[in-house]
């Protein structure tokens, strides 16, 4: 029987495995793959203590921390979770195992436009990761969806590689951090179109433009990429019907990261904070594992 | 065996993939199709797509990180 099964490897489910180690807990940490969004992320300018850095780089001190303390991640796929009396058995696509309690940090995935076009042409010219595969779009003119701060960053990013942005924003303002939407606005590259619907993803084999309505008008634009930074969805599927989560499918949490099931917790992306930052979900992963722990001394 | 990457240099998988790569000392020829366009177009023909990493081994084409993949076509 297990004090703790960790699940995620995203800055969330690793803060929480670095603290059960030290804490000399019998714990897993288990995840599909390694690293969370931190794949995903460039620049990385506001985590405490690091000046400036990038999701490889953070990463990589990550990596670094857990051999430091011992952790091993589980390479397995999480697919359900049951409760058997007061508690928990944590299925895999492997093995099961049995706990006393849960730390859910899967994080969260990028939300699509479900609109025409958008499936088909994913990777030739639909991309979610600017810096993934925003450089293969040089020279090209580029719609970038979205108003929030991962928008706002894949401007910043694509302002040298792009030939013209279109910033495409559903409501009538952004909602990012100040210093980004400063950048944008004295960016001459960039058009800001807002009050825009995306409707179409155009293109036979790859993306040649993007339709849009706005003002009850249809228009189309001419576009060799299509960044999506709309948001991101709860990887929290696995646990629906057992713990309560939010309209958005995050799992509610109270202040001391506990679900409305005792000995499951929750931190992070996934977490129903709705502010996506690292250092939310490291602050949030060491007070779901402190809290574990001392709801396993009490309930004895 | 004839082993190429297609990246980016921001591409953090196409980091892990050649990563990899120079783990098991496997030789391969690197492609940064952010700058060198032919590149690019050799990469979207072969793989008829646009995300990176696209690693190429002979007339195998392996789109993204996928290590079962490459460990098979590699025979690691």
């Amino acid at each position: 029987m297990y004090d703790v099964i960790i699940i995620g490897s995203g800055m969330a489910g690793l803060t929480a495995a670095i603290y059960a180690s030290r804490k000399r807990m019998k714990y897993e940490l288990i995840a599909g793959e390694f690293g969370g969004q931190f794949m995903e992320s460039g620049e990385v300018l506001n985590y405490p203590g690091i000046v400036k850095t990038t999701g490889v780089e953070l990463s990589s001190v990550m990596q670094e921390q857990l051999d430091f303390n011992s952790v091993k991640p589980k390479l397995e796929w999480v697919s359900t979770v049951e409760k058997i009396g007061r508690d928990f058995i944590v299925k895999t696509d492997k093995e099961e195992y049995k706990t006393k309690t849960v730390i859910v940090a899967t994080g969260a995935r990028h939300r699509k436009l479900n609109v025409p076009g958008e499936e088909r042409l994913a990777k030739k010219g639909v991309v979610y990761c600017s810096i993934c595969d925003g450089p293969l779009f040089s020279g090209l003119d580029v719609a970038i969806v979205g108003g929030g701060n991962s928008a706002l960053e894949a401007v910043d990013f694509m302002k040298d590689i792009a030939n013209k942005i279109y910033l495409i924003v559903r409501g009538p303002e952004f909602t990012a951090h100040e210093y980004l939407i400063e950048k944008v606005n004295a960016n001459p590259k960039v058009e800001v179109l807002f009050n825009a619907d995306t409707k179409e993803v155009l293109g036979k084999k790859f993306v040649s433009g993007i339709k849009l309505e706005k003002h009850g008008m249809m228009r189309e634009l001419a576009v060799g990429g299509v960044i999506v930074e709309i948001g991101l969805i709860p990887n929290t599927d696995f646990v629906k019907g057992l713990v309560s989560l939010d309209e958005h499918g995050h799992i509610d949490i109270n202040c001391k990261t506990e679900s409305n099931v005792p000995g499951i917790f929750a931190a992070g992306d996934c977490a129903s904070g709705h502010e996506y930052q690292y250092v939310i979900a490291a602050g949030q992963g060491c007070m779901a594992l402190i809290k574990a722990a001392r709801y396993l001394a009490n309930r004895d | 065996m004839n082993v190429k990457v297609y990246s980016t240099p921001t591409c953090p998988w196409c980091h892990k993939v050649k990563d990899f790569l120079k783990a098991n000392k496997v030789e391969f020829t690197e492609v940064n199709v952010a700058e060198d366009s032919e590149g690019r177009t050799e990469m979207i023909e072969k793989s008829e797509q646009m995300g990176v990493p696209v690693v190429s081994v002979d007339d195998s084409v392996v789109i993204g990180y996928d290590e079962v993949k490459l460990k098979e076509l590699l025979k690691l």
